[in-house]
């Protein structure tokens, strides 16, 4: 298939950037969209241009790494996809695409399609982990906890940190990044030593990092490629709410 | 004072504080439409063997305006009100700003697919309901109540509802109420941390309800008395 290729280049954090167009033929079907665009950069590598910078790495749709916005939506229209899982056999023979990097102020671009993503590491740092010592992993059912409450902390770790709630969000808010990590420890007995802490650490991280309030819209949720659930935004707000009326 | 100083500081605390102030807007919206249910009812509805002294539709408009502005709890109320409107509008106004100041460069091609037009608009609904809410004051409120310059209420609002401009404008200012409320209610329980799943699947569609029960009864006021004069 030959497509079009519309593409953010930019060559520093500071400089301007703007979309270049390229053509592709011989595209096929069953490449990812990762590399489709393997495919360009040796394309324009054997024509001695720069290649394209973009974020990857376990190209299995795991480890949050690869990122873009695919003609206007994070990691592509195919609903909780990665940008690796995405195939081009979605997309139509004679397509334009446009491919951007994830946009908000905390994501300042480090060229083309690569952005610092380090804020979201900072919020974490800031009390998105337990201090007690938790040694290897445990037995089974050795933990006195409820199946469906592990289930729905398990539900809630899954955030692979990819970023793109942030981007697809109007205020660029952090909230469902953030409170994935506040709800998986909230429910979890490791998680209850800095539970009251916790939430006033990562949430003041989070607003000195620069990111905005969440409006609800629900959009993080739609792409976010865990299904991350809007209701973990519910349930920091009450951890919030909660450290905020406790006495001690 | 850390209670004090949390409740303003983060944008999960600003986003309480607007949840607080319209949650309690949209419960005045109740009353305030009860009230006003009067000038739609017919005059049947008012028999003076049981309702004393009040034989029509007119009486009972009056009688209602005459109580509310000559009770004083009513009043202290209604400051609550005003403050907590001009609170909400306040708050908005800091986190939009904030929410500016966190935005990057603007995607080149966007898509909205994901989130509802009014979820997204929030504000702009924000802004055509508080013109809205001006112009109503005046036109009421201030001769009324303030001024004192009108005495009769229910003469004043069907004279107003004669305008064909005052009903569409009462009109657009209802459905963007509709729109924002559609949106809020479910948003502000959501921000006030009310989080179990079944509660919010029930709360999503009490808002979505409430909002359409709200704007269709508000909008059919101005338009029966129109048509009826």
């Amino acid at each position: 298939m030959k497509i079009t290729l519309k593409i953010w280049r930019q060559d520093s954090p500071k400089s301007k950037g703007k979309l270049e167009t390229f053509h592709l033929d011989g595209v096929e079907d069953d490449m990812s969209f990762l590399e489709m665009l393997d495919m360009l950069n040796e394309q324009l590598a054997t024509e001695g241009k720069r290649t394209v910078e973009f974020d990857h790495d376990c190209r299995e749709g795991i480890c949050g790494q690869c990122s873009l916005v695919i003609n206007g939506q994070a990691h592509g229209h195919e609903s909780h996809y990665t940008t690796c899982q995405t195939h081009m056999r979605s997309f139509k023979d004679g397509q334009t695409i446009f491919i951007e990097p994830f946009r908000a102020k905390a994501f300042p671009v480090i060229r083309d399609l690569k952005v610092d993503r380090s804020s979201m590491d900072r919020i974490i740092q800031a009390g998105g982990y337990i201090s007690a010592f938790t040694g290897m992993a445990p037995e089974a059912n050795s933990i006195p906890i409820h199946h469906n409450i592990s289930e729905s902390a398990f539900d809630s770790a899954a955030c692979i940190g990819c970023g793109a709630c942030i981007a697809t969000c109007k205020n660029s808010s952090a909230a469902l990044f953030m409170s994935a990590k506040v709800a998986h420890l909230a429910k979890l007995p490791q998680g209850q030593v800095e539970r009251k802490e916790r939430i006033a650490w990562m949430v003041n991280a989070h607003d000195e990092e620069g990111f905005g309030s969440c409006t609800h819209t629900g959009a993080c949720a739609m792409v976010c490629p865990q299904e991350v659930e809007l209701l973990d935004i519910a349930r920091m707000n009450y951890e919030y709410n909660r450290a905020l009326c406790s006495t001690n | 004072m850390a209670f004090i100083q949390g409740l303003f500081k983060t944008s999960v605390a600003r986003k309480n504080i607007m949840a607080v102030t319209g949650l309690f807007t949209a419960f005045f919206l109740v009353i305030h439409l009860v009230g006003n249910l009067i000038l739609i009812l017919p005059d049947s509805f008012f028999p003076i063997e049981f309702w004393d002294n009040v034989a029509s539709q007119h009486d009972m408009y009056n009688a209602y305006s005459h109580f509310l502005v000559h009770f004083w709890p009513i009043s202290v109320v209604a400051w609550i009100l005003y403050a907590g409107l001009a609170i909400h509008i306040i708050d908005a106004l800091l986190i939009t700003l904030t929410n500016w100041k966190a935005k990057g460069e603007k995607y080149v091609k966007s898509d909205n697919s994901t989130s509802t037009w009014y979820s997204r608009n929030m504000g702009i609904l924000g802004i055509i309901i508080g013109i809205f809410i001006v112009v109503h004051m005046g036109q009421f409120w201030l001769k009324y109540k303030v001024l004192g310059t009108e005495h009769d209420l229910y003469d004043l609002v069907v004279g107003t509802f004669k305008q064909t401009w005052v009903v569409v404008f009462y009109e657009i200012g209802i459905i963007a109420l509709g729109f924002h409320l559609a949106h809020g209610i479910t948003s502000a329980h959501r921000s006030l941390g009310i989080h179990p799943k079944s509660i919010m699947n029930v709360i999503k569609y009490i808002g979505l309800c409430f909002a359409v029960v709200m704007a269709v009864l508000y909008g059919i006021i101005p338009l029966i008395i129109y048509f009826n004069n």
